[in-house]
């Protein structure tokens, strides 16, 4: 622009004379002058004059001491702003100041053309000075403390190296690399980290806090190394986890970037480099170096970011090395708590990927029920050997279904193992593997609704459903690690459905309640008329020995009892799984202690009904059944004793004894039935009750109803065998019971050797009158002696065995009446009615006192 | 009109002239014409610390050419 070249002109003739002869010198002037008004010197100031004010009035009162001229200063400016001309003021007092410092060389430069200061070995502050014939040390400019120090070094012959050799260094170790004059050495123990070390150059030194700060950057490096190394060691491994592959992933994004950034500040620092080397004239360049160009202290804050991210990241590298798929996941979980921002960004993004794969994994488990989990990271575990078997035992079971009624034993009890055994050890939980962001409560969700899902799969023979359930789930959108809320909605959503589903199979498919109604009629003999029958039908042949009981016989004899009693309503397949045989027996044992009957369950029913649980069936049903004999029992010797009463008038002297036995049978008769109607009316019905509450309310998984089911029979067995809690004494008061029933037996036994010898007695009374009468009989033989000695002991044994029930009886009632269950102690009042035993006790023992 | 333009010549006296003053008190030694020269092309965009530098120049080179004067002219 012409008028600045005419003023500027102007000014180059005012100030230097010589020009208005010289016209080359005139023009180089102006054409220089000009270079340096282009030039960016002292831009992008804050355009304060208050500021500016301030900094003038420092410089004159240093420049002056004494308060006046700065003073004045203040006057002047005032009157100053009061013009209106200029528009500009600022500018001019900022020339005119900038003007007076510098022509005061010795005090130090107050705008520094660069923000950063100036690293030590750049040549010269100075703009003017490429051109510049003067050397540094020119008398007018003064030296600042660094460039006599600078100069102290070159003196002693070690200057400090360059710092841009030192930068490429840097970049070196930022990239994990050893450079010419800073290198990583391995240290010695393999347990400490790498260690930095500066080489000893004889020429220059490096001063030392030039050393600390590339130690700091040098961490950078030194955690890059250890990521890179773990990402490398990954790449090439087989059988890494899902979950750390992902973590491997998102740590290369990572360094992918940081590469960029190395890359970047590699051109920034070969932008720095060239144009000193190249083109030493182009002084205004140099000066937009000094403001773009790459220095340690700006590499500092360039990479400060990424020091975080580093430490970070190797955090995590650490955590990989020892914790494992869902841990892992929980270890990175842990910092998102972090109070950092930036730390929880970053470790938010880095869960979102990691977790990826888990929730792949969690996706085909709640929607198909499938683990797909190569690498054991999944919160459920597989048990190897049970993953193969689901398909057997679900094959195997199907076929004894259909045909394997009378199916080999082998068959059967290879059988048994599955079901529960399989719902429940299939899969496993793994609590250490539950990332924290899903919460155990909702681990167990998660864990039971793919376990039902799988079993309704497999086990149920029902896979149709689960894929279409799928589909249908497979467009709801996928789950997140971001999306907590939504992946509880569908988890809750699947879980509902699916234990649904397995309940509604159960109970409508496999017909678990007609199962459970077939196990409380048969065998616990709840349909009265079969079990009599059954009794009836079998009584003979059991009082034999045990040896010489055939299945074969049992069978058929059960199958009659079916037919005639109202069992035989009931549905061919429950009655083609009740089955009668004999439990293993031992010498000298009879028909009545080994029979029992059986009801075959098999799967997926058997989940429900384990071996375990039909073990306890069983152990009732012995009891129940052992009840049941002694109360017949006793029922048909009062029928025989009613009916026999006519004949026992013909031994008027025996009349007393019969009373006495009608007194204790009227006694043992009131024990088993309030024994029977408590077993059956207040532990079994009741407990039903529960059970059947439940499966009507159709909530919970299958856990849930196995569990149910579970309390239901504990309950009755429990009660009905009158379980003590105590440890070790479980079983006293069921003893006695048994006891108590032999005794009712051998009591029966007596009465019955009784009843024969009062029948005989009066045939041979009735013989005698006959001969009186001159009727003859056949009767003859049994004379009165003989007769009269075999009725002592059968009167002593009835007595004894009265005697022996009512103490055990007595017993009994005591033990029941400390009873820990409510229950039991009804049981204990309702047995010793109106305190019978308690007084008939008193009167024994007042009795005995007397006696004594 | 012309009372006006002579206000404004007044002004920029004025101004001018406490320029001066600071100038002198700040001990940048430029007369009043170079002073007026400077502030005009301030106010027409220069850079005032360029500006400065190139004062700063201009008067090394005069320096330097008297220092060699002598030495040519003998």
């Amino acid at each position: 622009m012409p008028p600045v070249n005419e003023t500027l002109e102007s000014l180059v003739l005012s100030l230097v004379p010589k020009t208005r002869t010289d016209e080359s010198l005139k023009r180089q002037l102006v054409a220089h002058s000009i270079d340096i008004l282009n030039s960016h010197i002292g831009q992008s100031r804050e355009t304060d004059i208050g500021h500016l004010a301030d900094l003038v009035k420092r410089y004159l009162s240093q420049s002056s001491p004494s308060g006046a001229s700065s003073l004045k200063f203040t006057n002047l400016l005032s009157r100053l702003l009061d013009q209106p001309v200029l528009s500009r003021k600022h500018a001019a007092l900022l020339f005119l100041y900038s003007l007076a410092s510098t022509s005061q060389p010795s005090t130090t430069p107050t705008f520094l053309p660069s923000l950063a200061p100036p690293p030590p070995q750049r040549p010269n502050l100075s703009p003017l000075n490429p051109s510049n014939p003067l050397p540094d040390s020119n008398p007018p400019r003064g030296k600042s403390k660094a460039d006599l120090l600078r100069e102290y070094r070159v003196r002693t012959g070690r200057p400090q190296l360059p710092e841009h050799l030192l930068l490429r260094d840097t970049l070196y170790l930022l990239q994990g690399i050893s450079g010419k004059y800073v290198r990583f050495v391995p240290a010695k123990d393999p347990d400490k980290e790498k260690q930095i070390v500066f080489v000893d150059d004889p020429k220059y030194v490096i001063p030392t806090p030039t050393k600390s700060l590339i130690h700091r950057l040098s961490e950078v490096g030194h955690l890059y190394t250890r990521v890179e190394a773990l990402v490398r060691d990954r790449e090439g491994r087989p059988g890494v986890g899902m979950i750390e592959q992902s973590l491997c992933h998102y740590l290369q994004t990572q360094l992918t970037q940081y590469y960029r950034l190395i890359a970047i500040l590699e051109s920034q620092m070969a932008s720095s480099l060239s144009p000193v080397s190249d083109d030493p004239s182009s002084n205004l360049e140099n000066a937009t170096v000094e403001e773009s160009g790459l220095t340690l202290r700006r590499l500092d804050v360039w990479i400060s970011d990424w020091r975080l991210r580093m430490r970070m990241m190797s955090a995590c590298v650490e955590g990989a090395r020892d914790a494992h798929g869902g841990a892992l996941v929980n270890l990175i979980h842990g910092y998102t708590d972090n109070g950092d921002p930036f730390v929880r960004h970053f470790t938010d993004q880095l869960l979102e990927e990691v977790s990826k794969p888990f929730f792949a994994t969690l996706h085909r488990w709640i929607f198909s029920g499938e683990l797909y989990d190569p690498y054991s990271e999944f919160f459920v575990a597989v048990d190897p050997e049970l993953a193969h078997m689901s398909y057997v035992a679900s094959g195997g079971g199907q076929l004894s279904g259909d045909g394997g009624f009378a199916g080999g034993n082998d068959d059967i009890t290879g059988e048994r193992e599955g079901g529960l055994r399989l719902w429940e050890a299939k899969y496993k939980f793994e609590r250490e593997m539950l990332p924290a962001f899903v919460g155990e409560a909702f681990g167990r969700k998660i864990f039971s609704t793919g376990k039902s899902l799988n079993f309704i799969r497999y086990s149920c023979h029902d896979s149709d459903w689960v894929v279409t359930r799928e589909k249908l789930a497979n467009t709801g959108g996928t789950l997140k690690y971001s999306d907590i809320s939504g992946l509880e909605r569908s988890i809750d959503h699947a879980y509902q459905i699916a234990s649904q589903r397995l309940f509604d199979v159960f109970i409508e498919k496999f017909r678990l309640l007609d199962h459970l109604r077939a196990l409380k009629h048969y065998l616990l003999l709840g349909y009265g008329d079969f079990a009599d029958q059954l009794m009836e039908t079998l009584g003979p042949s059991l009082a034999r020995p045990a040896n010489t009981l055939y299945r074969h016989n049992l069978t058929a004899t059960l199958e009659t009892a079916i037919r005639s009693s109202s069992a035989q309503n009931d549905p061919v397949d429950v009655l083609r799984r009740l089955d009668a045989r004999m439990l293993e027996y031992s010498h000298g044992e009879i028909g009545w202690d080994v029979f029992t009957l059986e009801y075959k369950v098999d799967a997926p029913i058997d989940t429900v009904l384990d071996p375990d649980s039909m073990m306890k069936y069983l152990k009732l049903f012995n009891h129940l059944w052992k009840m049941r004999r002694v109360e017949r029992t006793l029922n048909k010797g009062w029928m025989r004793i009613a009916g026999g009463s006519k004949s026992f008038f013909q031994v008027p002297e025996l009349n007393y004894e019969w009373h006495q036995i009608r007194v204790v049978q009227a006694e043992m008769i009131h024990f088993i039935r309030q024994m029977q109607a408590y077993c059956e009316l207040e532990v079994m019905e009741c407990s039903w009750q529960v059970l059947a509450d439940f499966v009507e309310k159709k909530e919970g998984d299958l856990d849930a109803l196995i569990e149910a089911h579970r309390s239901y029979l504990d309950r009755m067995v429990k009660k009905v065998l009158l379980l003590s809690p105590k440890v070790g004494r479980e079983e006293n008061l069921l003893n006695q019971v048994r006891e108590l029933f032999a005794t009712i037996l051998q009591f029966r036994e007596a009465t019955d050797n009784f009843y024969n010898y009062c029948l005989s007695e009066s045939a041979r009374r009735d013989a005698q009158r006959d001969t009186q009468r001159g009727v003859y009989t056949t009767f003859e033989h049994g004379s009165d002696p003989s007769s009269l000695e075999g009725l002592a002991p059968i009167l002593h044994r009835i007595k004894e065995y009265g005697a022996s029930f009512s103490e055990r009886a007595q017993a009994i009632v005591q033990g029941l009446q400390s009873h820990a269950d409510l229950d039991c102690r009804f049981l204990g009042i309702r047995l010793s009615f109106s305190d019978f035993y308690r007084t008939k006790k008193e009167q024994h023992q007042a009795q005995s006192h007397q006696r004594s | 009109m012309s009372s006006r333009e002579a206000d404004r010549l007044s002004a920029a006296q004025q101004t001018l002239d406490l320029l001066h003053d600071i100038s002198q008190l700040l001990g940048t030694q430029l007369d009043k014409e170079t002073l007026a020269t400077c502030v005009s092309m301030i106010e027409s965009g220069a850079n005032p610390e360029a500006l400065a530098a190139v004062i700063q120049e201009l008067r090394r080179e005069r320096t330097s050419i008297n220092a060699q004067s002598p030495a040519n002219g003998r």
